[in-house]
């Protein structure tokens, strides 16, 4: 993917470029807004990452800009202010995430993927598939091997957000923000003992974990095409 | 008199006093004129009266004109004194004792020759007799000058009285208000200078300075509380960091000694990332409490539905509790809303249900319940667990504060704290409650705020 990354400071704009640069993306650094305005509006990026703290013209103006010129490229807010109304703002201007410094890689790695998954999305998904398993999204039913599972609506939400990253990490955080709405770390592991719960109803009768644990970091649905 | 004139007190003082001098003085003078032109008149009255009768005598009874002055002039009257004239045509007196040369027809003031003072001022009448003399009748202004005179000393010992009156008035008053002024000037010097625990002296007479003075020690006790606060925190910021800064540090310096493996060097590692989010956490906890503390999230309010986050909440945590070997049930009241920041109220719930798993032994129930009355909704998480000590209930709530008896376990002493804020940013309250046994955790929202 072809990446724009906005960042002033050099060490975090490194870090941050060195790791994408391994998972094989194309990263274009500036350290300006005008700069990553001037970029985006004339090349064609996949996904920008804006900090928003940025000389010249900070990176909630820049996207706004970028809204009002309807350009559509997604972008992932980077922001040292972890504040309430910094993410409502950061949102409403038209970012498509938003991830407070510092974070870990792992966690910008997965909402990355997930950005760039969510992109071509146009019209509305009523069926997720992984292999055995399916997800009808009308009828809110999930099967395995075309035996329907009884889920909480909970555990459904949960394994709607990981079957639409399937084969990508989804992080603990992304579930609790997408699953459960929070945007706080709660010290007991809701996160763990739903995934646990479910795990055992998809797995019943001793079939094959289709959820993955990617220790410190996440889950994520195995590689749906059985081998 | 340059501290006098700098002085609002004694300012508005004398410009009072000065007011009512001026009014005095305004009134002295209307009162003098009328009176003065009401005697006046009384006296013209009198002369005319006594001319018109002197001429009816004389006309009527044909009685001799000079028999009848001089009887008059003998008798004397009451009030002001008369005085007659008989002017030939030639202008020679003829008759009567009032020593002054012909005057014109008519009333005038006409100047004439006491006996015993000499020159004097009076009020006369001239008229014509049917013989071609003319006829003075005269009063001495005397009378009507006496009560101006009165008047006029009454009033200005009055004027100089209250000029009197006024300055000390208004250096008693100006002094009164330059004291209770300096008394709170005097005190907030005391303060600016760094006695922060000095507070406005009040007088007790429950008077305009005293709530001026009450108003302002109620904004220096949330000021020093808030100072106090800041100083507790950094102070407790800086110790709460130094151990784990320390613990890192030196995990960090031994894996860099020789005939360390490789695979131990990477679990140091790994432990230092871990130690380093907890730092971050606790950062990330001490902003967010100050972000909640300062109000600005109350413009971000919108309905919420208090019952469903409940019960949402509720569920959510229940397998992580039985997990626990603990259990959680609950009781909501449907269909409460209350106007406020949802993830905020859902991470405060969330606080006390933590805290309650936290602080207990396996096997402990917990309780969550939603009830509401008139104007309040309660959200009340209760343990069956080991309680705290009524006097420990209020220091809960307090930055850092963790009880000896939790001192080992995990946590950074922020999570009631953080509850506290909320709830307070929500305008509702938190308290503590015994269980018995066990503790409850309850907070009020308004219900309609």
């Amino acid at each position: 993917m072809k990446i724009l990354l906005a960042e002033d400071d050099i060490e975090m704009a490194e870090f941050v470029a060195r790791g994408l640069d391994e998972l094989g993306h194309n990263v274009v650094r500036v350290c300006s807004g005008v700069d990553a305005l001037h970029l985006a509006t004339t090349e064609p990026f996949d996904l920008a990452l804006f900090d928003r703290m940025i000389p010249e013209m900070d990176g909630l103006a820049v996207l706004r800009r970028l809204r009002a010129a309807k350009i559509e490229t997604p972008v992932l807010l980077l922001t040292a202010l972890g504040r309430i109304d910094d993410r409502v703002e950061g949102l409403e201007a038209g970012a498509d995430d938003y991830l407070v410094k510092p974070f870990a890689f792992s966690e910008l790695a997965a909402r990355i993927n997930a950005l760039a998954r969510r992109a071509p999305i146009n019209a509305p998904v009523t069926r997720l598939e992984c292999g055995s398993l399916s997800m009808d999204l009308l009828r809110r039913e999930v099967r395995r091997d075309g035996e329907v599972i009884i889920l909480q609506p909970r555990e459904f939400r949960l394994l709607q957000e990981l079957l639409r990253n399937a084969e990508r990490a989804v992080t603990r955080t992304m579930l609790l923000e997408r699953v459960w709405g929070f945007h706080f770390d709660p010290q007991t592991n809701i996160v763990e003992t739903h995934i646990s719960r479910m795990r055992a109803k998809l797995n019943e009768g001793g079939k094959r974990d289709l959820i993955e644990t990617i220790r410190g970091v996440g889950y994520r649905m195995r590689q749906c095409e059985e081998a | 008199m340059k501290k006098l004139r700098s002085s609002a007190a004694y300012r508005i003082a004398f410009a009072y006093s000065a007011a009512i001098a001026i009014g005095i003085a305004l009134l002295g003078t209307i009162i003098f004129w009328a009176m003065h032109i009401a005697f006046t008149r009384q006296l013209d009255a009198m002369i005319n009266d006594e001319a018109q009768t002197l001429l009816l005598e004389y006309r009527d009874e044909g009685g001799e004109l000079a028999t009848a002055i001089a009887q008059r002039e003998h008798i004397g009257q009451q009030g002001a004194k008369l005085f007659y004239a008989v002017f030939e045509p030639n202008g020679r007196r003829a008759l009567g004792s009032l020593n002054t040369t012909m005057p014109q027809l008519g009333m005038h003031d006409i100047a004439f020759v006491d006996p015993s003072k000499g020159l004097d001022q009076a009020r006369g009448l001239a008229i014509d007799l049917p013989d071609h003399r003319r006829l003075l009748v005269a009063a001495d202004r005397e009378w009507v000058e006496q009560i101006d005179r009165t008047v006029l000393v009454t009033f200005a010992a009055g004027f100089i009285a209250v000029i009197g009156l006024g300055i000390g008035g208004a250096l008693i008053l100006g002094g009164y208000l330059r004291r209770r002024l300096s008394a709170i000037g005097n005190a907030a010097e005391a303060i600016i200078g760094g006695d922060i625990r000095r507070r406005m002296p009040t007088s007790g007479r429950d008077d305009e300075f005293d709530r001026l003075a009450m108003v302002l020690n109620t904004m220096l006790e949330e000021i020093e509380r808030l100072l106090e606060n800041l100083r507790q925190v950094s102070s407790d910021v800086a110790h709460d960091l130094r151990s784990p800064l320390t613990r890192l540090r030196n995990a960090l310096e031994e894996s860099t000694l020789g005939g360390v493996t490789a695979a131990a060097r990477e679990q140091v590692i790994a432990g230092a990332i871990v130690r380093v989010d907890g730092i971050l956490s606790l950062f990330a906890a001490i902003l967010r409490i100050s972000e909640v503390e300062s109000g600005e999230i109350r413009r971000l309010f919108k309905p919420v539905e208090l019952s469903a986050l409940i019960t949402d909440l509720a569920e959510s945590y229940a397998p992580a509790i039985r997990e626990t070997g603990r259990s959680l049930t609950w009781s909501v009241e449907p269909g409460l809303t209350v106007k406020g920041d949802r993830e905020l109220i859902a991470q405060a719930v969330t606080n006390l249900l933590e805290n309650a798993q936290r602080h207990t032994r396996p096997g402990t129930d917990i309780h969550i319940s939603l009830a509401y009355s008139a104007k309040w909704v309660r959200i009340a998480v209760a343990d069956k667990g080991p309680g705290v000590a009524p006097a420990d209930r209020d220091r809960i709530t307090r930055r850092f504060i963790r009880l000896e008896s939790s001192r080992a376990r995990a946590g950074h002493g922020l999570g009631l704290n953080l509850v506290s804020a909320i709830v307070r940013l929500h305008r509702g309250h938190l308290g503590f409650a015994d269980n018995a046994p066990g503790l409850v955790a309850e907070i009020e929202l308004p219900r309609n705020p």
